[in-house]
């Protein structure tokens, strides 16, 4: 059974259904009611739509450029970073490997020269190594940043040109 | 063209064709919902504002949801921010609103009648009255339960109902 306000409101709405209007037909207070909701919505019927001036839409556009470059830039970055992720981590998984590699190796030539030589002088010569390991090493991966960087970059472009 | 929501998506990767395409699907309902909720004041500022900030959230859109009740609910929240400002200024009618009237003497008591309801009972009933947006839509865009806007409806029409019997 509808309620009164839900026949009231069904007429303020125009969206009267048959529930409505068997509940005007037998409610007193409702059919009382009835013939001022219908002014009502006469009322606010009568409102007219202002319309939008020409200009307004142009406006838009212009003002929402700069926000479509960048939901541009960051669904080019969304597409790109799996790339730059396995390129990052091709790049990162072997450093362990290549650490204990360069361990071994400095203890092995330290032993070795350390058979043949005064000891300053082959600790000397095997510090030199190590430090020169090192320096490779720091270049090698302190390069790692740029490259993802530079490769993230050729993507977005790539992506601009494709997309 | 695609559906709103194809579009929305586009407008999320950059695509300005899918964004001028919405703004043309949607220009007149909402511009017509921030004007009457306002009663004329600041509607391009507030309009301009529903679309940034629809750009802006719309790699963030959901495609499961309605684009329609997403916008109107962007709308909504810029329209409760604007009611709580600092009263402005006493303004002039506006021109614009005034030449498209047929009816002036309508057009003030539709106006009045709106102004006469306090903030939340107006935004249901311009969503459900003008706008055609159904008891659930119209919660979703609210952000509350379908009961809530039963009962704010209900009571818009006794105020209204008031109103004009005490006019």
């Amino acid at each position: 059974m509808t309620g009164c306000e839900d026949a009231l409101v069904a007429f303020l709405l125009d969206q009267v259904d048959a529930a409505a209007v068997d509940h005007i037909r037998t409610c007193p207070r409702c059919r009382a009611e009835q013939p001022a909701v219908r002014a009502l919505a006469v009322r606010l019927a009568a409102d007219p739509a202002p319309t939008p001036p020409p200009t307004l839409a142009p406006r838009v556009l212009a003002a929402a450029g700069p926000l479509l470059v960048r939901n541009a830039q960051g669904a080019a970055w969304r597409a790109a970073w799996p790339a730059v992720a396995r390129a990052l981590a091709a790049a990162l998984i072997p450093l362990p490997a290549i650490l204990v590699f360069d361990v071994a190796l400095v203890r092995a030539i330290y032993s070795l020269l350390g058979a043949v030589l005064p000891h300053g002088l082959s600790l000397y010569l095997v510090v030199n190594h190590a430090a020169l390991l090192a320096l490779l090493l720091t270049l090698t991966y302190g390069a790692v940043p740029f490259l993802a960087a530079r490769q993230a970059r050729l993507l977005l472009q790539d992506g601009y040109r494709h997309g | 063209m695609g559906t709103d929501e194809e579009l929305i998506g586009r407008v999320g990767v950059g695509d300005q064709d899918a964004l001028a395409e919405l703004c043309r699907r949607y220009e007149r309902p909402l511009y017509h919902f921030i004007a009457r909720h306002t009663g004329g004041r600041d509607v391009e500022d507030l309009y301009q504002e529903t679309w940034l900030r629809a750009v802006r959230a719309a790699p963030r859109f959901d495609p499961s949801r309605r684009f329609s009740t997403w916008v109107f609910q962007i709308a909504v929240n810029l329209c409760r921010d604007w009611h709580r400002r600092p009263p402005p200024e006493p303004v002039e009618p506006d021109d614009n609103l005034a030449s498209t009237s047929d009816a002036p003497e309508a057009r003030i008591d539709a106006r009045r009648l709106l102004a006469a309801l306090p903030e939340a009972q107006r935004t249901v009933l311009l969503l459900r009255y003008y706008h055609g947006l159904s008891e659930e839509e119209a919660a979703e865009v609210l952000g509350c339960p379908r009961g809530t806007v039963k009962s704010r409806l209900h009571a818009a029409r006794e105020r209204l109902g008031r109103f004009v019997e005490s006019a």
